[in-house]
């Protein structure tokens, strides 16, 4: 491999499992720019996403889903589709139970006693996630070994499109996150600056007594940040199913972690600050593979995170904090 | 004052008489992570240690066998926690009942047991732990392993091979594979890092090129990035010191869909179904292999053949590697009690202990083996597996 | 030790230094449970949170990475005591330096990220954690890498010849008091910073910076020794930690997953107070490393047992029951087990 090649590789690499992060992380990023908590379980609703879509593709039969020929051209597009919607859907209700259950009764409670309740919901739903792991599905091991990772069968088939003798990989599950990905950043950034609903929620991000006072039901408003945060989460759970054809029931928290980082680096409460922050993390984990050493990308990844921040102290596109007088 | 000395002295000689009172009942308790990724693991090693006292009928003449499977993880970690597993260490002392401890899963953990254990002259076997320098001079620093032997006194046994065999092993398999060119990659934890290291040691000897060594993120979503990185420098093998726990199964997949054409050599933390559950069939199937301290159970003939059977029989699935070490451990415990017993000796921590160090030339489920001076199996069988029709399959056995 | 006008210690503390004090009767009540080994280890993850408690409760910072700097306590201790390393100063040394360490650290940090706000600030310190944890994995040469530096000196005292012995692992017990002689100083001395200048200083900067500031305070200064002061005993947690275990342990022993445990500490017990950081060690520490374990192996003897069906085996459930217990806690305390005369609202 040419060194542009090698780069041209660790951009496509870079960028897929950059969306992926994205797609969290303004799951993040809208629940925190409403009510100022870190949604500490929004790391394992996105593991229950994945386990949700691996139960479909069990349903029907994983053989099936891998064979074109039973499901007929183009069908894998849309079941795919369908896969996002339904895993969306299940997060974002779920997100919706969690906020009506846990955090609700203590909006007024100190912001820190929010984060620990998230914490605790965080780990209710890590056990969740293991028992359906142990689910007697043939997808699950046969409910064998609950604990292990799980396969997810390829959706789309894995020849490289740019030939086989193509020495840079571009497969059509890189398509598919951007295909996917992009369309929803785009209407989400529609319905926040269009709708009534987005006014709402921009209103009550910025001022939630104001927000009230001027007639807007900032709860509605609340239970929708939390739905469309929960289905963004969803959505990234059958896009990194797809792109890493595994999932496991401890998944979530490191795809959380990175997700938060990205919604800091770009700016808390910013939608594209969420965006541009997790395409960043992907690339910069990408070169810190091939140009440093994988062993230490972790420590570049924050490193250079650090170093954003001091310069930036309100992220990339954060607005800056204007001081109280 | 005088009245809490008394009060303590009461309550004290309660506690003495209930311990002397169960005494024709011991107790063997193992120590492994049942609480988070491990769980999967150390589930086929407890059965397979419930199989084993279950055939003696939990009984030696008079004596029961209770067994207690503690978990050396907590929920808070996730993981194997230090100080639960100091404090398991502390029970089984402090319970005089305790003549076994099987355990444990991690070697760092075994690290903080052992000299607790030692000094109690309780007997350790375990089903899992590989790092060489727990037991042999020269692999790690000056002051192991005596270190873990603060009386002096061996009461360390483990029947798997340590991975000083299993990387050169893998090392000279790379070499029949015709490859020229390896990368070593380990998960930054105790197991995976010693064997990669002996791997690479050994791949220098033997003349192949290291074209790189790295360590990842056994947490991390995907490795194609790395893989292109070994994709770039020609790596023919690459070697992965590492389990099923920390993403072996994830870093098959992305060597094929990174297209990458080398052969994946991984060690026996990956031989179990979960590996090719995680990993699935196809990334596999004629691309990786994996080396294991015996043979597989399905291969097995007389007592090894048993335990398959039995196994089946009892828990409806296919036993994996790991429950074969469980069940040797076990077995290899209530042998020396059943010896003791049969020379009209009393089971005890001491008697136990000594006759377990004595074990030579025991026909179990891995073979026929002892153990060595340094408390080491003398079982250096070792095979190298690859994946056909969704089962482990053996290419070849190394003696 | 109370005189009506001056008193080392509140009546809260007291109470709850004088249970733990207790507590090696149960071993003598019920010796196979060894109160007194998992008692050790309530009180390591006491000083942590009374370290992370000054950084949280009272200056209002949002420290998600203060693991690493038990790291660093840890690992300095092992590194200053350890007989593979040439220093071996011994164990008093050792905690001496292994806290002057993790406040140089702490310092170090705070220097150029404190003017963060908040959630920034929280996500440096996270990030830090995984900087450490990673730096002492990939830095063998010095730290031993993933293998832990062992053996490591227990406590030492004089004894009745006044020789200097090391208390053993047979006398947990004396192990145990010296572990909360250590603590109790430790309170007395987090109950003396609170009422001192320095204590009021970081209330005002967590009320408000702005008004603090017009009070010729510099937030930035008082901000800068929270955060030192908050390392420093952070490390000293860890250097009694790997003490308590003879063992620094993995670099990963001190992961993302303590710095939320030390962080569960301080709000469940009532962020701010003292004593309530104290209850919450005792009862968080507890439900992990005492009540869960107990727990389910009396499921188990009474026949709940694994057969490899995921819901039949008691271990499964510790995730659910942790999680859960924090959940109820908040909802019916949500400030916390022990009441703060305010609660802190930012």
């Amino acid at each position: 491999m040419s060194e542009t090649e090698v780069f041209m590789q660790q951009v496509i690499y870079g960028l897929s499992n950059g969306m992926i992060i994205a797609l969290v992380a303004l799951g993040y990023t809208m629940v925190y720019g409403i009510i100022e908590l870190i949604n500490f379980a929004h790391g394992d609703v996105f593991t229950l996403g994945g386990f949700l879509a691996l139960t479909i593709v069990g349903a029907l039969g994983a053989s099936a889903v891998i064979d074109p020929a039973t499901l007929g051209e183009g069908s894998h597009w849309l079941l795919l589709f369908a896969l996002v919607i339904a895993s969306g859907l299940f997060c974002g209700g779920l997100n919706v139970l969690i906020d009506t259950i846990a955090y609700k009764p203590l909006r007024r409670a100190p912001k820190l006693t929010q984060l620990v309740a998230a914490i605790g919901v965080s780990f209710i739903l890590v056990n969740i996630a293991l028992f359906w792991g142990g689910a007697p599905m043939e997808v699950f091991g046969g409910g064998n070994a609950a604990a292990a990772s799980k396969d997810f069968p390829e959706l789309l088939e894995g020849s490289n499109l740019l030939g086989e003798d193509s020495n840079v990989v571009l497969r059509l599950e890189d398509i598919a996150i951007f295909a996917i990905t992009i369309p929803l950043m785009i209407g989400l950034t529609l319905f926040v600056k269009k709708t009534r609903l987005g006014r709402g929620m921009r209103a009550t991000a910025q001022n939630p007594v104001a927000a009230q006072l001027m007639g807007i039901d900032t709860n509605r408003v609340i239970a929708a940040t939390f739905m469309i945060g929960g289905f963004l989460g969803g959505a990234a759970s059958v896009m990194w199913s797809l792109y890493n054809n595994t999932i496991s029931f401890q998944m979530g928290f490191r795809a959380g972690m990175d997700a938060f980082t990205a919604a800091v680096l770009g700016g808390i409460g910013s939608l594209p600050g969420a965006m541009i922050g997790g395409v960043l993390i992907g690339l910069i984990r990408a070169m810190s593979d091939q140009y440093i050493e994988t062993r230490w990308t972790n420590v570049v990844v924050f490193g250079v995170l650090i170093l954003i921040l001091v310069f930036r102290p309100s992220g990339l596109m954060g607005l800056k904090q204007r001081e109280k007088v | 004052m005088l009245q809490f000395v008394r009060l303590s002295a009461v309550l004290g000689s309660f506690a003495l008489a209930a311990s002397a009172f169960a005494a024709d009942s011991v107790k063997i308790v193992s120590s492994l992570p049942r609480t988070g990724s491990a769980n999967a693991q150390t589930t086929s090693m407890v059965n397979g240690i419930k199989m084993a006292i279950a055939e003696v009928g939990g009984k030696i003449g008079d004596f029961e066998i209770a067994y207690e499977d503690w978990d050396d993880a907590s929920p808070q970690r996730g993981n194997w926690d230090p100080a639960v597993e100091a404090q398991n260490a502390d029970k089984a002392k402090a319970d005089q009942t305790v003549v076994a401890y099987i355990g444990t899963y991690n070697s760092g953990a075994a690290k903080i047991s052992m000299p607790k254990l030692n000094e109690a002259g309780i007997v350790m076997v375990s089903p899992a732990n590989t790092a060489p320098n727990l037991t042999k001079e020269g692999f790690g620093e000056k002051n192991e392993p005596a270190v873990y032997r603060p009386s002096g006194k061996i009461n360390y046994f483990r029947v798997v091979p340590t991975d000083d065999v299993q990387g050169a092993v893998a090392a000279d398999f790379a070499k029949e594979l015709g490859a020229k060119k390896v990368f070593v990659l380990n998960d930054r934890e105790v197991y995976g890092k010693g064997v990669a290291g002996v791997f690479e040691k050994r791949a220098k000897e033997i003349g192949l090129e290291v074209v790189g060594t790295d360590g990842l993120d056994g947490k991390a979503s995907n490795y194609k990035s790395l893989v292109t990185k070994m994709k770039q420098v020609g790596a023919e093998v690459v070697y992965f010191g590492g389990t099923t726990q920390t993403n072996a199964g994830q870093l098959a997949k992305d060597i094929v869909t990174a297209g990458l054409k080398a052969k994946l050599i991984v060690p026996d933390g990956c031989y179990e179904k979960a590996f090719i559950e995680a990993a699935g069939e196809k990334a596999l199937e004629g691309r990786a292999y994996i080396t294991f301290g015996g043979v597989d159970p399905k291969l097995l003939e007389g007592k090894g053949k048993e335990f398959y059977e039995g196994y089946k029989k009892t828990y409806s699935a296919e036993p994996e590697g790991y429950a074969v070490y469980g069940y040797e451990a076990a077995k290899v415990v209530i042998a020396a009690m059943q010896r003791i017993h049969a020379a009209g000796g009393k089971i005890t921590r001491a008697s136990v202990l000594e006759e377990v160090g004595k074990t030579k030339d025991f026909a179990g489920a891995l073979g026929t083996w002892s153990f060595d001076a340094n408390g080491d199996t003398t079982n250096r069988t070792m095979s190298v597996n690859t994946v056909k029709n969704g089962d482990f399959s053996t290419v070849k056995v190394v003696n | 030790m109370a005189s009506k006008r001056f008193s080392f210690f509140s009546k809260g503390q007291l109470v709850v230094l004088a249970l733990l004090a207790a507590t090696p009767l149960l071993d003598v009540v019920a010796p196979s449970l060894q109160f007194s080994g998992p008692m050790r280890t309530v009180i390591v993850f006491a000083i942590l949170a009374l370290g992370l408690n000054i950084v949280v409760g009272w200056t209002g910072l949002l420290n998600l990475g203060i693991a690493a700097f038990m790291a660093i306590g840890a690992y300095a201790f092992g590194i200053l005591t350890s007989e593979i390393y040439p220093f071996q100063v011994g164990f008093w040394w050792g905690i001496v330096l292994s806290g002057a360490i993790g406040a140089f650290a702490g310092w170090l940090l705070g220097a150029p990220t404190l003017r963060l706000r908040g959630d920034y600030l929280a996500i440096v310190t996270l990030g830090f954690g995984e900087i450490v944890q990673d730096g002492l994995k990939n830095l063998p040469t010095i730290t031993k890498g993933t293998e832990g530096i062992n053996p490591l000196p227990a406590p030492t005292i004089l004894d009745s010849s006044l020789k200097v012995v090391e208390v053993s692992g047979e006398t947990p017990v004396r192990w145990f008091f010296i572990y909360l002689a250590l603590l109790a100083l430790i309170v007395f001395l987090c109950r003396n910073l609170e009422f001192s200048r320095l204590g009021r200083q970081w209330f005002a900067v967590r009320e408000d910076e702005l008004a603090a500031r017009c009070m010729a305070i510099e937030p930035d200064k008082a901000k800068l020794k929270a955060f030192a002061a908050g390392a420093a005993l952070a490390a000293i947690s860890g250097a009694l930690y790997a003490s308590h275990l003879s063992s620094t342990g993995e670099p990963s022993n001190y992961d993302f997953q303590i710095s939320i445990l030390a962080l569960c500490i301080v709000i469940v017990g009532g962020i701010g107070s003292i004593t309530g950081v104290l209850v919450g060690a005792i009862v968080m520490v507890g439900l992990n490393n005492v009540l869960l374990p107990i727990a389910t192996q009396s499921l188990q003897r009474a026949g709940f047992a694994s057969t490899g069906n995921v819901l039949a085996s008691p271990d499964n459930y510790k995730y659910l029951f942790f999680g859960l217990a924090l959940v109820l806690m908040m909802h019916f305390r949500p400030d916390g087990l022990v009441h703060t005369r305010k609660a802190v609202r930012k």
